[in-house]
């Protein structure tokens, strides 16, 4: 194990080397590029054994993925923003075809209003594909969930892809201090990749045929008992690599400071770290605030979330992105989840296109949540840093 | 409501036959829908087409299941189908065959009109398209839309896609076919096909979307399992191959979408007619007239 000081960019590039995927499929796009750019000096310099396929589109990178993944190889690849959206099409050849290729999504803003700052507007839309999706918190998580996304979409009761989505420039361009272990560690956590079904001409088999109406039902149910027996799974590696590493991150999600909160907050990614400092004040003010980590959009915990919630007064939810017109997609899980109980919820929007999140919007958004645990609060949806009144 | 349900191959026209009887009836003042349902678009596969008609706006969107009518486009297709599952007792039948209605066995015994469409659609229309006279033999086993109207819409619907000589003859051959079918009883005795299917419950399908060659009940699938499906049964006409005027260029060998046509040592062919459907691919692409297209399942 060395530790360096490194961005969760050259995080992620290490998982992968240390994962050993084989073939990587790749095309640029900011804020992802710092990936791929120390994968092709590792495999450059000998320290890899991986094919980097430079293809022409992300669309491509994708059927790369797909088909190198049926060859029976551990696959990685990455992207962000529009890069995914141009991928949006081969994204669902993964999942049904049980093809664990595992993909760093760095959330950057989906234009129009073009940008290369963080939003989670890219990857949201891309939890109804049948990838896993989970977000990270920093660099060492980054790399973390690399190792452990292989070990959970490659188990035999998941085989289903995952997306590490970790937060554009916030985390990608940040340097932080991250242990990096040891390959012998990292063999011991990670088996060999055991294909579901390969590409074998000894062995032929038809692959991605037309499926009439007679099958599509039983497939897509198939297809969603597997998304939902990964929950367990997610648990069962967390701990496992808890006990290898010392590092564990909770599963499905993170409980900060719950066990006796009355008012909390549910976020994903960068927008949790600040959270916490806003907690922390809360707590030492003698005000019972907590705070919910939420890692995995999909497989969604909503049995989970109802038990941990239970005993809350109020609930806000972040949101990094907004589905117009509506409300910011994990504040439309999260009421879903939550509809049988009559729990006060907000949700806030806040940091979009890369609008910096500070603690003192933290701080207004606690302010918000507790205030409706006492009374209904005369809206749900709340923007923060918005300038000019809110209608 | 009444309800039509079209049995047809691939190529023949079913989907347009159950679309012009549906304008027929709407110029006749009713409501009307008209859907097809295929697989994968291959001539000569079976294929099914909906018609519904009715006097008030149509509030239903899926398949017909008890038709009223039964339009069967190939006469043959009962013995590879269970064409006649579903269709009520006081049904009526319509049939594209050369037997007449009482030696027709259709597995229920209904009211029947047979009719050779075969034979009107080759003479009117030099191809086997067989839909535009089942329509004139449909507005005589039911008086739900009127000959003029099918006429009227054959020459609106056909002449509009095809140009206006063509909607002429189209509504020729339904009138042939009007004047020239048989009235009558079509027999049940035959017990319908039991055809072998794989519908397993979710558990049992292979994950992955990937199958291994396998039998699934008494269902092969799998790579390779195209043998079970003797496609040479779908065949209305049949190619004959004249070895004196094949200049030997390979286009029908590989323009074949079903690889039945087999390249021999000397580069002259050979047909396999277990798989050969009768598309007449190869017959249109020779440039040497080496290949006509005979009516009927034939072989040589």
């Amino acid at each position: 194990m060395v530790t360096k000081v490194i961005s969760a960019d050259h995080a992620v590039a290490w998982a992968v080397r240390l994962a050993r995927a084989e073939v990587v499929p790749a095309f640029p796009i900011t804020p992802q590029t710092l990936i791929m750019e120390l994968i092709s000096e590792f495999i450059n310099d000998g320290e890899m054994d991986a094919e980097l396929i430079p293809a022409e589109s992300e669309h491509s990178v994708m059927s790369v993925a797909v088909g190198a993944s049926a060859g029976g190889v551990r696959t990685f690849t990455a992207s962000a923003s529009q890069g995914l959206a141009l991928m949006h099409e081969m994204l669902y050849a993964a999942p049904q075809n049980r093809l664990p290729v595992v993909m760093v999504n760095v959330n950057r803003s989906l234009g129009a209003a073009a940008g290369i700052w963080l939003e989670h507007n890219d990857s949201m839309p891309e939890r109804e594909s049948g990838w896993l999706q989970c977000y990270v918190e920093d660099n060492q998580e980054s790399l973390d969930m690399v190792l452990q996304a292989y070990r959970i979409a490659e188990d035999i009761q998941v085989m289903l892809p995952t997306m590490v989505c970790l937060d554009g420039f916030v985390l990608s361009h940040t340097v932080e201090r991250v242990e990096i272990p040891g390959q012998e560690d990292v063999d011991a956590f990670l088996p060999k990749f055991k294909p579901m079904n390969v590409l074998d001409t000894e062995s032929p088999k038809v692959f991605n045929p037309i499926v009439p109406p007679d099958y599509v039902v039983e497939m897509r149910y198939q297809l969603d008992w597997a998304m939902d027996s990964a929950r367990e799974v997610i648990e069962k590696v967390d701990k496992e690599f808890g006990a290898r590493f010392g590092r564990s991150y909770g599963g499905l999600f993170e409980r900060y400071r719950m066990e006796d909160a009355e008012y909390a907050l549910i976020t994903l990614g960068t927008a949790t770290t600040t959270a916490r400092a806003a907690v922390d004040e809360l707590r030492a003010q003698g005000k019972k605030a907590g705070l919910i980590k939420l890692r995995f959009m999909r497989p969604f915990p909503e049995k989970e979330l109802v038990e941990a919630t239970e005993g809350l007064r109020a609930l806000g939810v972040f949101d990094r992105s907004i589905a117009m017109n509506r409300y910011g997609p994990v504040f439309t899980e999260v009421r879903g989840a939550l509809a049988s109980t009559d729990l006060p919820l907000t949700d806030h929007i806040g940091g979009l296109g890369g609008r910096d999140l500070t603690l003192e919007d933290m701080r207004a958004i606690y302010s918000i949540i507790g205030r409706s645990a006492e009374s209904r609060p005369e809206r749900c949806v709340f923007w923060h840093s918005l300038r000019g009144e809110q209608r | 409501m009444y309800e039509i349900r079209f049995h047809g191959r691939g190529g023949q026209g079913a989907v347009m036959a159950a679309q012009t009887l549906a304008e027929a009836a709407v110029l006749q003042g009713f409501h009307a829908q008209a859907f097809p349902y295929f697989g994968a678009e291959r001539r000569g596969a079976p294929v099914k087409a909906f018609t519904r008609i009715d006097e008030k706006r149509i509030s239903l969107k899926s398949q017909i299941y008890k038709p009223d009518m039964l339009v069967i486009l190939d006469g043959g297709l009962p013995d590879i189908e269970p064409i006649a599952d579903g269709l009520r007792p006081e049904g009526k039948a319509v049939v594209n065959t050369t037997l007449r209605p009482e030696e027709y066995d259709l597995g229920i015994s209904v009211d029947c009109v047979t009719v050779d469409a075969t034979t009107i659609a080759y003479e009117k229309l030099k191809a086997p398209i067989v839909n535009t006279a089942i329509l004139g033999a449909i507005a005589k086993a039911d008086d739900i839309v009127s000959l003029d109207h099918v006429l009227q819409a054959i020459k609106d619907k056909f002449g509009e896609k095809l140009g206006e000589r063509a909607g002429v003859l189209n509504a020729e051959a339904a009138k042939t076919a009007y004047d020239t079918c048989i009235e009558g009883r079509c027999k049940g005795e035959r017990p319908l096909v039991q055809k072998a299917t794989w519908l397993p419950p979710w558990e049992e399908i292979p994950p992955g979307t990937a199958l291994p060659v396998a039998n699934m009940g008494e269902v092969v699938v799998g790579p390779g399992s195209s043998w079970q499906n003797l496609t040479g049964t779908w065949r209305i006409q049949s190619p004959m191959y004249k070895k004196d005027k094949c200049v030997r260029c390979l286009r029908c060998w590989w323009s074949c979408p079903e690889g039945t046509i087999k390249r021999q040592e000397d580069d002259y062919m050979r047909w396999d007619y277990r798989y050969c459907k009768g598309c007449g691919v190869c017959a249109n692409i020779c440039p040497a007239s080496a290949i006509e297209m005979k009516k009927g399942a034939r072989e040589w």
